[in-house]
């Protein structure tokens, strides 16, 4: 049985925002799905095919880059958009959290 | 254990969560499997009941913003009463099913599923779960070690059922993906 490794990347800090948000309301938001020692890799490839309708090889594609990188954008959109994305991954125990897309 | 459970470990080697021909699951499990988690998930629904600011429980309850203390904090009063709501709906229905003698729905097993991997979530923070946590030569590795004290005795059987609730998980993931 294979476990997700502890991440050295961690949304352990929050910070006050550095640039004020109307300058950024024109991008999408992005969500984050962070590495964690304890949820299956089978869950969360499970996971992402159910909520995000994936392909079995796209969500193992994003878990081993959550596994590996430590990290993995999974979906974007709207703020309102993520927002519900965020509040079912986190219904399914996933490490997930959003920001603004940065290019 | 009687015949009944005897018949029960047959079936275990097959797995104990099963997708059906009509799209439905079954879960079969001995008693005393059934007895113990019913015991877990209900301690889990009180734990969360009186509090969700134990540090044990932290993991059910992430941040939504890592960057912006503002909208997480925002997001939190308006999400976390109905991200609480929804594990304990999920919880019930994982305690309603766990010892009923039918077939359980699509949304029955997802519920279980949730409330069985919150379980984990828990008890695997409360191990301090880690990297070097890594796969069954952890898991030989803590089982082998004898316990000293209470406390490691205490551990020991966390590290149990923490394994034992993986074991759980990926069966009823394995059953799950057939339906998708």
């Amino acid at each position: 049985m294979k476990y997700l490794a502890v991440a050295n990347v961690q949304p352990a800090e929050v910070l006050d925002p550095d640039v004020d948000d109307a300058t950024r309301s024109d991008k999408p938001w992005i969500v984050i799905v962070w590495n964690d020692p304890i949820n299956l890799m089978s869950y969360v490839t499970f996971v992402f095919q159910k909520l995000f309708g994936y392909s079995l090889e796209k969500a193992t594609e994003l878990m081993l880059d959550v596994h590996h990188k430590g990290r993995a954008v999974v979906s974007n959109g709207s703020r309102e958009r993520a927002e519900f994305d965020v509040y079912r991954l986190h219904e399914h125990g996933l490490w997930a959290t959003m920001e603004h897309e940065t290019l | 254990m009687g015949d009944d459970g005897a018949r029960d470990i047959v079936k275990l080697n097959k797995g104990p969560v099963t997708r059906t021909k009509t799209g439905n699951y079954k879960l079969v499990l001995p008693k005393d499997h059934c007895e113990v988690l019913t015991q877990l998930i209900s301690q889990l629904r009180d734990s969360l009941l009186t509090t969700t600011d134990d540090a044990s429980l932290r993991r059910l309850f992430p941040t939504a913003y890592h960057n912006d203390v503002k909208k997480d904090a925002e997001y939190q009063r308006l999400m976390r009463d109905e991200l609480l709501a929804s594990r304990l709906a999920s919880i019930e229905t994982a305690l309603t099913v766990i010892s009923r003698n039918d077939e359980l729905t699509e949304s029955e097993i997802d519920a279980f599923a949730k409330s069985i991997n919150s379980l984990r979530l828990v008890i695997g923070t409360t191990l301090d779960i880690a990297e070097s946590d890594y796969g069954d030569l952890n898991i030989e590795s803590r089982q082998s070690k004898s316990p000293e004290t209470e406390s490691d005795e205490e551990k020991l059987i966390q590290s149990e059922l923490y394994d034992y609730l993986g074991w759980l998980l990926e069966w009823t993931v394995s059953a799950q993906s057939e339906g998708l």
